[in-house]
């Protein structure tokens, strides 16, 4: 199997990134997936880290080396990660619950299968065309799939997202065959928000993904101004024609049985809090103590 | 994962006051050289450098690492620093010793004695490739493992489990000693309840607990990885994974063709650590070490006529299973 990836997260204006992606592979399966977490409750960028790592393990177990049930795998995914969220909320005794949305998608035999849930979506542009796209799970979509005035809905107001107590929803697409150049973008609302599905489609189509996607996003920086929303793209081409292409990923390159991820696990309890230049030296020091010690005991 | 690997530091920089000689081997945790100390002892260094999260240019000394990736570096960090805590409690011949923990370059840097020799993934290969009937002698594969459970067991004492014990990281040294190296995927397990991602494993040699989220890993889970690790000793090659044996376990079938290589009782030995049931195995590294230890009389029981015949239509029904197909090779040669 062989694809090329870019991906690229910006903060744009906030204080804060809550958008986090990744992707994973086997040598006949590639898992990309991106997780937007949500302003108004608590903690985003956490909801959206565990969704990602849920995806990750989830993948890792299932994919060996293909997943098979793809569309039963990405929905049992997609409701842990949402029972993983539920979970650490239980556990920290949160009043409100971490919040994101969720876009991921396998690639597999040939085929593309996706699932989201919220306003993080997935293009398929072939041969210049935007073959489809997901339908963000919000008032603003709903209404204009009814036909009516969307200008002054809110987009930002979603019906369902993980970790809501409220079950999610979410819609599975796919498969839908592969042919070579195909390509497969998945992006937060910072991207679509202030850029076009025909912008998207054009430069998507029209240079190499190192160049487009650092465009797109550079793009909806611009835009989005001062007080712009983070902007994050991950991207893929399948059966880059060009070997030399810096972003191909070759899944012959890793041994049968084997897992590549840029998802890293972590506990849950530890995985945003950041260890400060006081605690690193702390545990250099501590280490050398026990080293120290150690040493006294066996002479 | 990343597109280009950070740039490893050229020979002669001096950190932490070792002077590097070589890159040794890269991974994608980060890099480890060979240096040495203010006296000439010869030490192997290893930094955090994680491929994915950092780059660094060549002949740079910084790493240079992504604003939105930070997090996830520091969170890596963590678990370097779990597998150094690790390694700072144990003193052992059987275990790599970790003798120095500093801070550099905006980076971290383990150093730890250097092994001279090969991992037993080197040995096995070569050995392997000779086609000889047996990979490695029984009394070789005895007193390696005695080795090896002497060091595991002082690791299980220190409340610690390895959790990815394989013959990549059983290391032969020159002076034939083996010794357990790479503790990355080490925890501190019986402290910490709703660790609910498992380490990454080795297929073939994580036990089947290790793929469930929901069950408990104990000794008995290193204890797997030794079995499928004597297995692969004898037959060459690393045995079918966990998911594949609960699906349809063929362990048996095919330690039936070392019967008469081997003796009954290191077979057995294998099948008990391998039990995919963990409450089967031995429970402890000394329950295991006194059952490899005895050494009264071996039997060998030989196979018959009827299970040779078993044995290779199995040959040809599994014919599409590479592996199998060559052990068999060297397994039903014997008369």
């Amino acid at each position: 199997m062989k694809f090329s990836v870019y991906q690229i997260s910006r903060q744009g204006g906030r204080e804060r990134n809550e958008d986090r992606m990744g992707y994973a592979y086997t040598r006949e399966s590639g898992l990309f997936v991106l997780a937007d977490g949500m302003g108004g409750h608590p903690e985003g960028a956490m909801a959206a880290q565990l969704a990602l790592q849920t995806f990750s393990a989830y993948f890792q177990k299932a994919a060996n080396p293909t997943v098979r049930e793809v569309p039963e795998f990405l929905s049992s995914a997609l409701m842990a990660a949402h029972h993983q969220i539920i979970r650490y909320a239980a556990e920290k005794g949160m009043l409100d619950t971490p919040r994101t949305t969720l876009v991921a998608s396998v690639m597999e035999r040939g085929h593309v299968y996706w699932v989201h849930c919220g306003d993080s979506r997935l293009y398929v542009v072939r041969n210049g065309e935007m073959l489809t796209r997901t339908r963000d799970h919000s008032y603003m979509e709903q209404q204009a799939h009814l036909g009516r005035a969307t200008e002054h809905i809110n987009r930002n107001i979603l019906f369902t997202c993980l970790g809501s107590p409220a079950k999610p929803v979410f819609d599975l697409s796919g498969p839908v065959q592969l042919m070579q150049g195909d390509r497969v973008l998945l992006c937060s609302d910072g991207l679509w928000g202030t850029v076009s599905d025909e912008e998207i489609t054009e430069e998507l189509s029209k240079r190499p993904l190192e160049q487009a996607v650092p465009e797109l996003v550079e793009l909806a920086l611009k835009r989005g101004g001062p007080r712009c929303d983070n902007v994050t793209v991950l991207a893929m081409e399948w059966e880059t024609a060009d070997e030399f292409q810096s972003t191909r990923v070759s899944t012959e390159d890793i041994e049968e049985g084997v897992f590549a991820s840029t998802i890293q696990s972590g506990t849950p309890d530890s995985t945003m809090e950041d260890l400060d230049d006081a605690a690193i030296e702390q545990s250099i020091a501590e280490i050398n103590e026990a080293i120290r010690r150690t040493a006294e005991r066996n002479t | 994962m990343s597109k280009v690997k950070p740039a490893p530091l050229p020979p002669d920089t001096v950190i932490g006051g070792y002077r590097i000689v070589r890159k040794l081997a890269a991974g994608g945790f980060g890099v480890v050289y060979l240096a040495v100390d203010t006296e000439g002892q010869q030490v192997a260094v290893k930094e955090y450098l994680p491929s994915s999260l950092a780059s660094r240019g060549p002949g740079e000394l910084l790493p240079q690492v992504q604003p939105e990736k930070l997090s996830l570096y520091r969170l890596g960090l963590k678990s370097f620093f779990e597998e150094g805590r690790a390694l700072a409690q144990i003193s052992h011949a059987s275990v790599v010793s970790v003798l120095n923990f500093f801070r550099e370059n905006e980076t971290v840097y383990m150093v730890m004695n250097f092994l001279e020799g090969a991992s037993l993934q080197e040995f096995i290969i070569t050995a392997r490739e000779q086609k000889k009937q047996k990979v490695f002698r029984e009394s070789t594969i005895r007193s390696l493992y005695d080795e090896v459970l002497r060091g595991l067991r002082i690791v299980h004492q220190h409340k610690m489990l390895h959790l990815d014990i394989k013959p990549a990281n059983i290391f032969v040294t020159d002076d034939n000693r083996s010794v357990l190296i790479d503790f990355g995927a080490a925890r501190e397990v019986l402290s910490k309840e709703g660790n609910f991602i498992r380490p990454m494993y080795t297929p073939g040699f994580a036990a089947p607990e290790m793929y469930r989220r929901d069950s408990s890993m104990g000794p008995w889970t290193d204890i797997y990885a030794i079995g499928a690790c004597i297995y692969a000793s004898m037959q060459g090659y690393p045995p079918n994974d966990a998911p594949q044996r609960l699906e349809k376990d063929r362990l048996s079938l095919a330690l039936s063709r070392l019967r008469g290589v081997y003796s009954d009782n290191l077979i057995e030995v294998v099948e008990w650590c391998m039990s995919l049931d963990p409450l089967s195995r031995p429970q402890s590294v000394f329950a295991l070490q006194k059952e490899l230890s005895r050494e009264t009389e071996r039997s060998y029981t030989k196979l018959t006529v009827a299970e040779k015949m078993r044995l290779q239509f199995d040959n040809i029904v599994s014919d599409n299973k590479k592996s199998l197909r060559k052990s068999t090779n060297a397994g039903t040669k014997f008369r």
